[in-house]
């Protein structure tokens, strides 16, 4: 049971990093995209951010796996 | 130094992280009743207020509120057509509802008070009410779902027509519908913690940041980043649900509308302005 705090600090750290590099990698396209055709970029906006929720669930689950983790603690 | 420190130094400082879900106020038999739920009536009260204010007395040039809402409104369903086409207008009232509400509740989290009051609370920050408007949700876009297609709206998840391939083709049919459903129901679940962790993340960090260092102010910068998660979590769980409603009025398979339908959609939202909202957020 001691090993919990450490075992919430690990699960969160690397649940973040998948979806950091993957906000990452879509911003970037993203940015890429709108500079190459400006005129789209209501609809790329939209799709990125609607991706960027996707990817970015992945580590808010990640997130609430630690809550639970760091509430066994006390 | 007592002046500053009154209990004594103390590093790291004790930090009051906030409740996972609301306080009980008063229980009536099995059923609690919690400070979220009665912020909830709270924000509710504001909006229906609003909203009646705004449209009370109508005037052909609009001024002040009027003008207000109706930016709001024409802006939110600018959205939504944007996003699903002509067709996905009827779905503006769900839309609109869901993220204004969202949206004042989380601003709701950084506003001074919510939280130290018993009677207060960010409603977004408590899993349950995220988890009732998921649900509602996603009830309704499965009954839409099932009005258009009737009982056929399940063979995208039960899916046998590719036995008539070798039982090869056919097994493999299947199996994506099973992955299919089970992300169906595992989508009621991301909606839910993706919003209450946001919140309740940001709760969570400010008051890590305020306490960190011995500056109060610390914290101010990241009260206006709070600001702007707020409404693009609202934006998010708004246009999920959006996209989860095309995704089930779309035809499934080998249906013979589908490649018309997309490739329309995908034009409209294309040739559409973007929506001023989605111009600021960049």
């Amino acid at each position: 049971m001691e090993f919990a705090g450490l075992a919430a600090g690990i699960a969160v750290g690397f649940g973040v990093l998948g979806p950091g590099i993957g906000v990452g990698l879509a911003t970037a396209k993203a940015a890429e995209a709108i500079g190459r055709n400006p005129d789209a970029a209501g609809a790329i906006r939209a799709n990125l951010i609607l991706g960027a929720a996707l990817a970015e669930g992945l580590g808010i689950l990640s997130f609430v796996l630690g809550i639970l983790l760091w509430t066994r603690i006390g | 130094m007592d002046f500053l420190f009154p209990h004594g130094l103390k590093y790291p400082p004790d930090f009051h992280i906030p409740p996972l879900t609301g306080t009980e106020i008063l229980r009536v038999g099995p059923l609690s009743y919690t400070n979220s739920h009665f912020t909830m009536l709270l924000v509710g009260a504001f909006l229906v207020a609003l909203a009646w204010l705004g449209t009370r007395q109508k005037r052909d040039v609009p001024g002040g509120l009027q003008n207000a809402v109706e930016m709001l409104v024409q802006g939110l369903e600018d959205f939504v057509v944007s996003i699903g086409g002509p067709r996905a207008r009827k779905y503006l009232p769900l839309f609109g509802t869901l993220f204004l509400f969202i949206v004042v509740s989380n601003w709701l989290s950084v506003t001074p008070f919510v939280g130290q009051v018993e009677l207060l609370r960010a409603p977004t920050s408590d899993y349950h009410v995220n988890f009732g408007m998921a649900v509602i949700a996603w009830l309704a876009y499965q009954s839409d779902g099932f009005k258009k297609f009737g009982i056929g709206y399940m063979s995208r998840w039960f899916n046998f027509s590719g036995f008539k391939e070798g039982a090869f083709v056919g097994a493999i049919f299947v199996l994506v519908g099973l992955i299919e459903l089970f992300s169906e129901l595992f989508r009621m679940l991301t909606l839910t913690l993706r919003l209450w962790g946001n919140v309740l993340g940001g709760e969570i960090m400010l008051v890590v940041m305020s306490g960190l260092l011995f500056l109060p102010g610390l914290a101010i910068p990241f009260v206006g980043f709070e600001v702007f998660i707020g409404v693009i979590q609202g934006l998010v769980f708004g246009l999920l649900v959006l996209m989860y409603f095309v995704l089930a009025l779309e035809g499934h398979g080998d249906h013979d509308e589908e490649g018309a339908h997309t490739e329309g959609t995908a034009e409209r939202a294309a040739s559409r302005e973007p929506h001023p909202a989605l111009q600021r957020a960049s």
